[in-house]
């Protein structure tokens, strides 16, 4: 019977989300038209710029390096120097905007040392990840028997995708979270002001029920939120969606429901629905800036990096931007599902603490 | 056989006795009525009833059974009306009547939320929302959904607070049918004199805290120990008097006055009234 109520419960609630046009209009029309406009704005690709190559090694990693680099989308590859000193000036001078020199080690290894100016921090972040990314690969790779590597132009590095490419991820997560804090905070609150949640305690249905109808109810929002902006953004925007972007469902429920114990711990600890909206707002917004949803965390400034990898949704933004465009499986992104669940589990524990019926 | 069992019931808020003591019986089949001004502790009594608020000292017994300390055990006995429920948005009545028709585990939902609509007179806004029916409908919904898991008594708590007269006329016919047709026993809160003497088989009178006069409107009234009532106004004040005799009392205060040279003005003679029995007892003037 508790089933079967439940599954009414469920229907209900989700009557109740989607016969809101505002809330159809913030969950699923918004992004769309958010990625639209930063599409248009910022074009379609990061260009990374003109990287000086000087291959002092001539092994086979550094040849490979040297292919990974010039095969990058938005990199231009110069080898047409051989003075470190001069090629690094350069630099300075923003004739170049970075130089790789690579150089054999007493050991045999190859190493690749990167020089790159501040001058553009997004860039110089964009560099770094562009080239940290080609070593590591090689790395990785040069453990293997065969010294010879095949790079695929997508794997080297998420700066390597094209800007939409890029974006879509972001703003999904950033969609599914501002729906979940939402679809829990401001609507628990007002249900509470209301007399709602005391005219529910008269009847024999445990409070528990409801919401686990009403998280239901918002976890289909986020499965429709990822069906809807992929396949816009495939269609529409021309972006390539990997063949392991199923992943991204797993994980847009573990951060949907991540968000909406966030919402229902906000909808717990305060008393009117004008405070609640407040305060979803302090949350959400610094999180939508920094948790790499419009440009990389890797290009920001190592302090906000810090403070981007305590935010939930940096976690979720990765995990989405791996599994729909980096082609990277559930397993790759198991850390980050690891985190968003001790994050749910935390907010779980402090909301039950705290709620009140009125 | 019993309804509703009250024994001593009390419930501080701080320093502030919101009830203080009360005892009393409703019968089964019986309708119910707490009268007395707002503050009287009305709703408080009723909300200890419900489940909802616990007592501080004393017994509720509704069927039989103990309220507390678990309200559970008569969840599905009772029938809730609260004073202000706005209720879910978006869903239309027979949506929510069914919905809470599942809340109870009843698998006739539709069923049920047929039959209350039309006892209730809602049929024509089944496929409403809420928001968009009038006051006086949006009450008769929040019966239904009390009415809707078939309980064995119903409350309600000042079902016809700020509606327009002839809504609260209109809803004082569905209450009746609810009692009279249906058989439910019927508790109702209300501050309308004239209500708990036209719904109500007893009436219990509240005022600070307390249970004040407890009986039937007729019994209540006879309690004055006066056929009429007599009122007017002598130099700006007004002066009110009970007798048995109309006639004889009429003469008499005409006498009285044109004897002292005196100027009434507003002479009324009516049979007297729950209100006159609440000035009485508490000496002040009920105000609605």
């Amino acid at each position: 019977m508790t089933l079967s109520r439940i599954g009414a419960t469920t229907l209900a609630q989700m009557r109740m989300m989607f016969r809101r046009r505002i809330v159809l209009f913030w969950s699923l029309v918004f992004p769309i038209i958010l990625m639209a406009l930063l599409g248009l704005l910022f074009g379609r690709s990061i260009d990374a710029g003109t990287i000086t190559v000087i291959d002092a090694s001539h092994t086979p990693a550094s040849t490979a390096m040297v292919h990974a680099l010039s095969t990058t989308k938005g990199v231009t590859v110069k080898t047409d120097q051989t003075d470190v000193a001069h090629a690094r000036k350069q630099v300075q001078d923003g004739d170049r905007d970075a130089l790789v020199v690579l150089t054999k080690t007493p050991a045999g290894a190859t190493a690749a040392h990167l020089y790159y100016s501040n001058a553009s921090a997004t860039q110089a972040g964009i560099i770094r990840g562009i080239v940290s990314g080609a070593s590591s690969r090689i790395s990785v790779a040069a453990t293997g028997s065969p010294p010879a590597i095949v790079y695929s132009q997508q794997s080297v590095d998420s700066s390597s995708l094209s800007y939409i490419d890029f974006l879509l991820p972001g703003i999904l997560a950033l969609a599914i979270m501002i729906s979940a804090v939402i679809g829990l905070s401001t609507v628990l609150v007002t249900w509470r002001k209301q007399g709602v949640l005391r005219r529910l305690k008269l009847t024999p249905m445990p409070l528990w029920e409801f919401l686990v109808a009403r998280v239901a109810a918002s976890l289909t929002l986020a499965l429709l939120q990822v069906a809807v902006l992929i396949t816009f953004g495939a269609l529409v925007f021309g972006v390539s969606i990997s063949p392991t972007a199923w992943a991204a469902i797993p994980v847009a429920l573990v951060g949907a429901l991540c968000f909406l114990v966030m919402g229902f711990t906000v909808g717990s600890l305060v008393a009117e629905p004008e405070t609640a909206d407040a305060v979803t707002n302090v949350i959400t917004n610094p999180m939508m800036f920094l948790s790499g949803t419009f440009y990389p965390v890797a290009a920001m400034p190592a302090f906000v990096q810090t403070i981007a990898k305590v935010l939930p949704l940096y976690y979720m933004t990765n995990a989405l931007r791996d599994t729909i465009v980096r082609d990277r499986g559930l397993m790759y992104v198991m850390p980050d599902i690891g985190v968003l669940l001790a994050v749910t589990a935390v907010l779980a524990i402090v909301s039950l603490r705290t709620f009140r019926w009125e | 056989m019993v309804a509703i069992q009250v024994d001593s019931l009390t419930k501080r808020y701080g320093e502030h006795v919101a009830v203080d003591g009360i005892s009393f019986q409703v019968e089964q089949g019986e309708a119910f009525g707490i009268l007395g001004p707002n503050g009287a502790g009305k709703t408080t009594t009723l909300e200890m009833i419900e489940g909802l608020r616990k007592p501080d000292s004393g017994q509720v017994h509704v069927l039989g059974r103990p309220v507390w300390p678990d309200p559970r055990s008569v969840q599905s006995l009772i029938g809730v009306q609260l004073q202000s429920t706005t209720l879910f948005d978006r869903l239309t009545s027979r949506e929510l009547l069914e919905l809470f028709a599942c809340f109870y585990n009843r698998s006739d939902g539709s069923e049920r939320a047929q039959l209350v609509l039309e006892q209730v007179g809602l049929v024509g806004k089944a496929d409403a929302y809420a928001d968009d029916m009038s006051g006086g409908q949006q009450q008769r919904l929040a019966i239904a959904l009390a009415l809707v898991h078939d309980p064995d008594v119903v409350f309600l708590d000042e079902p016809t607070t700020g509606l327009d007269p002839q809504a609260r006329r209109n809803l004082w016919d569905v209450i009746r049918a609810i009692h009279a047709d249906a058989g439910k026993t019927v508790v109702l809160t209300t501050h309308y004199l004239e209500e708990a003497e036209t719904l109500c088989d007893r009436v219990a009178i509240m005022d600070e805290s307390r249970v004040i006069a407890l009986d039937t409107p007729a019994g209540l009234i006879a309690s004055l120990g006066a056929e009429v009532r007599i009122s007017y106004t002598e130099g700006g004040e007004e002066q009110v008097a009970y007798a048995h005799d109309a006639q004889g009392a009429v003469l008499e205060t005409l006498e009285a006055a044109r004897q002292r040279g005196a100027q009434i003005e507003g002479l009324s003679v009516r049979g007297p009234s729950l209100e006159d029995v609440f000035l009485k007892l508490t000496g002040r003037e009920f105000r609605e």
